[in-house]
C-alpha cells in the first residue's frame, strides 16, 4: 500500500491527500507534525533527506516532489482520471500548476509564515534558534527559516508577494469565467493544486475574494468544497485546518456530506 | 505544422530541438539572436509576452515552457516514446523537469551572467520596460550586476544539483531508467554548460553528458554558440 507522509491537508501536504481521495486509492497516512519540526527529525530524514513534506512512498519509489507525485498517482492507479486526455489541455493544466508552485504558493507561504510563525520566535535565545536552523538540510529552506526566526524578511518582498497573490486571484477569476474547471471541462490536478492553497481564501482574503468581486472563483470554491473526496481529505486534519475548511463550507452554504 | 521560435545559446531551445530530432519531426524555425536581445522585440513579445524562448506553434496553438513542450510533443507524437516506460520512470521524468526548471536553470542563468560579464545598456533597458513585472525585475537586477552573495548562493545550488545528478546516474546510464528519456533531454543542455563556468562535473555526470552529446540529435547543434549571458527563469523567492 502507498504510504503518505504529510502535515495538515494544506498546500503541498494537501496535494497527494486530495488526489488519492479523489482516485479512491487506499493509503496509509503518517502525520508529520510541522508544529514540532518533525520534518527535520532523524526518523523523517531517513525517508526524505531534504526534510520537506510531503513524501509519498510506493514500494522502492520515494517521491518528494508533490506536483510530479500527483501525476504519478493519476498515472499509476485506476479510478476517475484527473488529467485531461487532450495533450493541449494537459499542457494548460501543467501551466496552472507551475504558476501555482513557483509564483503563487511561495508568495502565500511567505505572507502566512511571517504572520503566523514569525511571532513565535520573538524573545527566543538566538543561539538556540541557530541550533534549530542547522537541522534544516536544504539551504534555500534554511534561508527562509532564518528570515522568519530573526524577523528579517524585507518589507518590499512581502509587498511583492501580496501583489502576486492579488494578481493570481484576478488571473484565476478570469480563467474560471471562461471554463468550469482550471484545465477545461473537467476537474483535474490543476484544480487540486490551486484548491490545496486557495481553499481558505474567503476567510483569509475576505476583501479580495467574495461573491460580488470574484463570483467565478467563489462558485469554483463552492464546487470544490462540495466534493466528498476533498471533504474526506480534510477529515485527516489533526489541527486547525479541518475547522477552517468547515468554516468555509458554512460561509458558502455547503451541507456536510462527511461525518466529522 | 510545427513552428518553433528558438535561439542558439538557449539550453531550453536545445531541449525542444533535440526532442523534435529524436522523434524525426519536420518543423519550421524562427531563430532569434539573443546577443542582440531580439527576444525583447515587440514582435516577439506579441508571441511570448514574457520574452522567453522557445515557443512552439502547433495546430493553431501556441505553447511555452520548454519542459511542458517536451511532454506535449511526447503525448502527440508517442513514437519513439521518451516519457518513461512505467509510472516510476515517468515520475522521475517529471521530477527532473521540475528540478531543471525551478533549480538548475535559474541559478545557471545567474552564474552564467556573472561569469561571462553580462551587461545591458540603455537600449536593452527599453526592452526590459516591455516585459511583465517579474521578468523586468530580474533583468534589472542582472543589468545592475548580481551581488556576490547571490552568485555564491547560485554556485552552491549548482554544485548541489551536480551531486543529485550523480546520485541518480549511479543507478544507470540515463536519469530516469535504462533508456534515454525527456529527463536527459531537459537536463543535459543546461548541465553541459557547467564546466565552462568553473563547476566541475563528477565522472559519471561527464560520461552521461558525453553519451548525450554523441547522439545525432545533439550533434546537429554542434558548432553553434553554446554560452551567452542570458537569464533563466526567476529563482525561487521563498524556500
Amino acid at each position: 500500500m502507498v504510504e503518505v507522509y504529510t502535515w495538515e491537508p494544506n498546500a503541498n501536504s494537501g496535494k497527494p491527500l486530495f488526489c488519492l481521495k479523489e482516485k479512491q486509492v487506499p493509503f496509509t497516512h503518517h502525520y508529520v507534525d510541522m508544529g514540532s519540526y518533525e520534518q527535520f527529525s532523524p526518523e523523517f530524514l531517513d525517508i526524505n533527506p531534504d526534510g520537506t513534506i510531503p513524501a509519498v512512498v510506493h514500494g522502492r519509489l520515494v517521491m518528494t516532489e508533490s506536483t510530479p507525485a500527483m501525476e504519478y498517482i493519476d498515472d499509476a492507479y485506476g479510478g476517475p482520471p484527473l488529467r485531461p486526455a487532450d495533450p493541449y489541455l494537459r499542457w494548460r493544466m501543467r501551466q496552472v500548476m507551475r504558476y501555482m508552485d513557483n509564483v503563487v504558493a511561495p508568495s502565500l507561504a511567505m505572507i502566512a509564515s511571517n504572520r503566523l510563525a514569525a511571532p513565535r520566535f520573538i524573545g527566543r535565545d538566538p543561539e538556540e534558534l541557530k541550533r534549530e536552523l542547522n537541522k534544516i538540510p536544504l539551504p534555500e529552506r534554511r534561508a527562509s527559516w532564518e528570515k522568519l526566526m530573526f524577523n528579517t524578511t524585507p518589507p518590499a518582498e512581502l509587498e511583492e508577494s501580496a501583489r502576486r497573490v492579488s494578481q493570481a486571484i484576478a488571473h484565476f477569476e478570469a480563467l474560471l469565467a471562461e471554463l468550469p474547471w482550471l484545465a477545461g471541462e473537467r476537474f483535474s490536478l490543476a484544480d487540486i493544486a490551486v484548491f490545496a492553497t486557495f481553499y481558505g481564501l474567503p476567510i483569509s482574503y475576505p476583501r479580495e475574494v467574495h461573491e460580488a468581486r470574484t463570483p467565478h472563483l467563489i462558485d469554483w470554491l463552492r464546487r470544490c468544497h462540495s466534493r466528498p473526496a476533498l471533504q474526506e481529505a480534510f477529515a485527516l486534519s489533526r489541527g486547525f485546518i479541518s475547522q477552517r475548511a468547515a468554516e468555509v463550507r458554512g460561509m458558502l452554504g455547503i451541507a456536510e456530506s462527511v461525518a466529522a | 505544422m510545427i513552428v518553433l521560435h528558438y535561439a542558439a545559446g538557449s539550453p531550453h531551445s536545445a531541449s525542444v530541438r533535440i526532442t523534435l530530432a529524436e522523434k524525426g519531426l519536420d518543423w519550421t524555425g524562427h531563430p532569434l539572436d539573443l546577443s542582440r536581445f531580439e527576444q525583447h522585440a515587440p514582435d516577439y513579445l506579441d508571441i511570448a509576452p514574457s520574452g522567453l524562448v522557445p515557443v512552439l506553434e502547433h495546430d493553431g496553438r501556441r505553447l511555452s515552457e520548454a519542459f511542458f513542450i517536451l511532454l506535449y510533443l511526447d503525448e502527440v507524437y508517442p513514437d519513439p516514446p521518451l516519457g518513461g516506460s512505467d509510472p516510476g520512470e515517468r515520475y522521475r521524468v517529471h521530477k527532473w523537469g521540475k528540478y531543471v526548471e525551478t533549480h538548475i536553470a535559474p541559478h545557471l542563468g545567474i552564474v552564467r551572467w556573472a561569469a561571462l560579464g553580462g551587461a545591458a545598456g540603455p537600449e536593452q533597458a527599453q526592452g526590459f520596460a516591455r516585459l511583465p513585472h517579474e521578468r523586468r525585475a530580474l533583468w534589472e537586477r542582472a543589468a545592475a550586476g548580481f551581488d556576490a552573495d547571490q552568485v555564491a548562493v547560485s554556485r552552491r545550488a549548482l554544485l548541489a544539483a551536480v551531486d543529485r545528478l550523480a546520485a541518480d546516474l549511479a543507478e544507470g546510464e540515463w536519469l530516469a531508467g535504462p533508456a534515454l528519456t525527456l529527463a536527459d533531454v531537459v537536463a543535459c543542455p543546461h548541465v553541459r554548460q557547467l564546466p565552462a563556468l568553473g563547476i566541475p562535473l563528477p565522472q559519471a555526470v561527464q560520461d552521461w553528458c558525453d553519451r548525450f552529446s554523441q547522439r545525432d540529435s545533439a550533434r546537429a547543434l554542434e558548432g553553434e554558440v553554446e554560452l551567452l549571458p542570458v537569464l533563466g527563469p526567476e529563482p525561487g523567492r521563498w524556500g
